[in-house]
């Protein structure tokens, strides 16, 4: 059997309080279904991350991270900015340490965006399934 | 010093754990139990059990109990923390503990809601989740909520029925209130309407009765054509800018306002009536509207002075002023516009006889006649057609412009078109008039029912038509200039043919445009557009921005009797927060550890909220530090640090990793 057979990606999903989580709550609500096999973390905002804090995610074994950010919705002045520029790091870093950067996604996901999250997470789980496994 | 100080400072991490099962609604999918068994092997777990609703007495009577057998942190894995983190968080007040060793896990909406047919994967994800909140709050640091002097005023949004109601509430309970209608004249669409169901009372008597109390209240400072500009600060201290345009016109004019409306050359179009007439660029809403006398309407006005010349009291100056207020709370009440439906609907647009309901009411209340004349033609017959731009369905009604659906219900048009059709009949007892209606009639209220029992009575017809049939309009040159088609389900899907003269279309109702107040002060919408509550069950009126509440049909579809209750609401909630002379603000804020911290201010840069991040000297050393009045918690600076010396209270970096680490462990090597 190959690496990538069967294989189920491990998904963090990192919401922020005002946009995404509401968002994931109506995908609930709306009884959407995506892969249970993600697991949703709910930050306050995620400019909140330094570049490290990704690397940790992925040691700790997630395959891959979808950070559902309110985009420029979110309530708190410059921090989608600042988030993007974060990642466009992360994105440089990761190409150095050799890392996927399919495995890192950067979303914005409204309070009642429950198709976009579906789609969202449609696009994670097929871009880092034949990436197989992460290796850190 | 108090129980609370000793446990606080004691710290320690014993964690209960709870597992709701929400009725069936988590455990119909997940092994509550299963979970609640697995989660005493947690780290810090002291206690853990599952309950069928945690909400209930009962369930928080659970909390309760651990706390006394000496647990010191709880978590709840439950429903969305939108609903019941304060829930739970009060048990704690209650016991006189810090409620921010509480941390609330959902399980309901984002597991057994989005999961329901993989039960394994569900309960495996749940135990997950448990642990990632049992790490969290067994690294939650002390916290204590800052508090702020609350400034004792309230600014309302709109000088319409939700808004004028709200005002006077709150100055009933000595609040003084500043009131901004954007347009010149108060009373918002109640203005337009003829009679009011239930009672048929006189529309503008009503609102007018309203508006005099509010106007003789010496705590109301009322501000037509203002608008907000800017905003900023926090519950208990808003600062915002207030736009004032001149009106151009002061009571001076007196009885010379109508010699300066008839000189003016400019005719627009009258949003009045809905466009049925034309008025001038200066002009009066209508005959006894508040403010009585005139305004300029600037977009049209071309400054020919013509009027100035004729009348006192004119200043054709528009340039704005601006003002700055400090509110401690917020009610927004900006109210709704009607649907407009696009040309082509039912014929709109493309036959002058096809109109909305709307404007039939403004048409009928202007031109008391015997008989009713439409394009110069006595009308015999009359169709109205509900749900016209409401309870939409995809791929059969036409998305608006932005590519959105109305799906919702509006409320109020169901008992108005009846209201109507008992008007019509009354006005004018030789008048055919027929109804056609999507599916059902909602005429929900209390004595609504009585208008669709008298319109039978009076021999309106009836027509039911399935939101996928929607019925045809033809324009024809019959003697009825209207034809419409429909497959009637009263009489088992007979397709009816209805000769008319005039069609109405019962028009629903979308939230008035408000992008600069939901862009500056990110008030969240729904799905609909309209503002959302933080609870539609528990807190209603309370949009999810501290001090911030929601009046009237900002927040839905509303009869006038529904935006008044929806007013008092608000203003109640207003009046509360204005009640308290210190307000807690949210602990969530940055923390800069001064022994880390090398004073390279890296952060105050990354930070965009002035005053938030500031320097100061500490023996000699430069440090940066934190106005926790001003941040607002987003923790953007923290990364800016190359010292790892700034943290977000109770959202650190140390608890994000710990609840990753949770998350990625497999539970069965728990
Ligand atoms: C055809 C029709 C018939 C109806 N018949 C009935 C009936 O018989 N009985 C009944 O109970 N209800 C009826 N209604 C419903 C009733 O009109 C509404 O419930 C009522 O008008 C709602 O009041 P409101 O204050 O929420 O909104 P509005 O009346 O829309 O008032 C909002 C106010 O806010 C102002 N505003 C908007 N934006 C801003 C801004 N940015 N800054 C400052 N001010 C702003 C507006 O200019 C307006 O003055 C009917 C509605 C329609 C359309």
């Amino acid at each position: 059997m190959s690496e990538t057979e069967d294989f189920k990606p491990k998904i963090l999903i990192i919401t922020n309080l005002k946009c995404s989580d509401p968002g994931a709550d109506y995908v609930g609500q709306s009884h959407l279904e995506y892969t249970p096999n993600a697991f949703i973390m709910r930050t306050k905002d995620p400019s909140v991350f330094p570049e490290e804090f990704y690397f940790y995610c992925f040691e700790q074994g997630f395959d891959g991270v979808i950070i559902m950010s309110g985009g420029t919705d979110t309530p708190f002045k410059g921090a989608y900015e600042a988030l993007a520029k974060m990642i466009d790091n992360v994105y440089v870093s990761m190409q150095e340490r050799g890392i996927e950067i399919a495995r890192l996604r950067l979303t914005a996901i409204c309070s009642v965006c429950a198709e976009a999250f579906i789609k969202e997470m449609g696009r994670i789980v097929e871009a880092v399934e034949p990436l197989g496994p992460i290796k850190v | 010093m108090s129980e609370k100080k000793k446990v606080d400072e004691k710290n320690e991490e014993k964690v209960a754990v709870f597992i709701c099962h929400c009725g069936g609604n988590i455990s119909d999918v997940v092994d509550c139990e299963g979970v609640a068994e697995w989660a005493k092997k947690l780290p810090n777990v002291v206690h853990s059990e599952d309950y069928a609703f945690m909400c209930s007495d009962p369930g928080q009577k659970l909390i309760e109990e651990a706390l006394d057998k000496g647990a010191t942190r709880a978590i709840v894995a439950a429903c969305s923390p939108r609903l019941h983190e304060l829930t739970f968080q009060n048990v704690f007040r209650r016991k006189e503990r810090n409620p921010y060793y509480f941390e609330h896990v959902n399980i309901r909406e984002q597991v057994s809601w989005s999961h329901p047919h993989t039960k394994d994967e569900a309960t495996e994800k749940s135990k997950r989740l448990v642990a990632s909140g049992v790490a969290k709050v067994s690294l939650q640091g002390f916290l204590e909520a800052p508090t702020v002097e609350a400034t004792k005023k309230t600014l309302v949004v709109g000088g319409g029925l939700g808004g004028l109601r709200a005002a006077k509430d709150l100055a009933d309970k000595n609040v003084p209130v500043i009131l901004v209608e954007k347009s010149p004249f108060l009373g918002g669409r109640v203005t337009q309407l003829d009679t009011l169901y239930p009672k048929d009372d006189d529309a503008k008597e009503l609102i007018h009765e309203l508006i005099e109390e509010v106007l003789s209240n010496e705590l109301i400072a009322v501000h037509t054509n203002s608008e907000v500009t800017s905003f900023a600060g926090s519950i208990g201290n808003y600062d915002l800018t207030i736009k004032h345009t001149p009106r151009g016109v002061t009571s001076k004019i007196g009885e010379k306002a109508a010699k300066a409306i008839d000189i003016c050359p400019e005719v627009v179009e009258n949003e009045y009536d809905y466009g049925l007439t034309k008025r001038k660029a200066i002009y009066q809403k209508y005959p006894g509207s508040y403010p009585s006398y005139p305004a300029i309407d600037w977009v049209n006005c071309t400054k020919c002075g013509k009027c100035a010349e004729v009348a006192e009291g004119i200043t054709l100056e528009n340039d704005p002023t601006e003002q700055s207020i400090n509110v401690g709370g917020i009610v927004l009440a900006t109210g709704f516009k009607p649907y407009e439906p696009y040309e082509g609907e039912y014929g709109f647009g493309q036959h002058p006889n096809v109109i909305t309901l709307p404007q039939l009411i403004r048409h009928l209340a202007d031109n008391p006649s015997e008989e009713l004349i439409w394009n110069g033609k006595k009308v015999e017959r009359a169709a109205l057609i509900h749900c016209v731009g409401s309870r939409h369905r995809e791929d059969i009604d036409k998305p608006l412009e932005d590519g959105s659906l109305n799906y919702y219900c509006s409320r109020y048009c169901c008992t108005a078109t009846l209201h109507m059709a008992n008007e019509l009949k009354d006005k004018f007892p030789d008048m055919h008039v027929f109804e056609l209606f999507k599916e059902d009639i909602r005429s929900y209220g209390w004595g609504y029912e009585d208008y669709y029992t008298t319109a039978s009575e009076k021999n309106v017809r009836f027509f039911s038509f399935l939101g996928e049939e929607l019925p045809q309009v033809e324009i024809t040159e019959k003697k009825h200039p209207l034809s419409i088609t429909v497959t009637d389900r009263l009489t088992f899907n007979e397709t009816m043919i209805i000769p008319t003269d005039l069609i109405v279309l019962a028009v629903g109702m979308m939230p008035e445009e408000i992008p600069d107040i939901i862009d500056m002060m990110k008030v969240p919408q729904g799905a609909e557009r309209f503002l959302l509550s933080v609870h539609p069950k528990l807190r209603p009126v309370e949009a999810d921005v501290d001090g911030i509440y929601l009046a009237g049909t900002v927040q839905a579809p509303m009869t006038s009797t529904e935006a008044a209750i929806g007013a008092s609401g608000a203003a109640a909630k207003a009046a509360i927060l204005m009640s308290k002379d210190i307000i807690e603000l949210q602990p969530y804020v940055a923390e800069i550890n001064e022994s880390l911290c090398k004073g390279h201010m890296t952060c105050l840069p990354a930070c965009s909220y002035a005053g938030a991040i500031y320097e100061a000297e500490v023996d000699g050393k430069t440090v940066a530090r934190v106005n926790p009045a001003l941040c607002k918690g987003c923790g953007t600076c923290v990364p800016s640090c190359p010292e790892g010396a700034i943290q977000v209270k109770g959202w650190t970096l140390d608890q994000y990793k710990a609840q990753v680490k949770a998350l990625a462990q497999d539970p069965s090597e728990v």
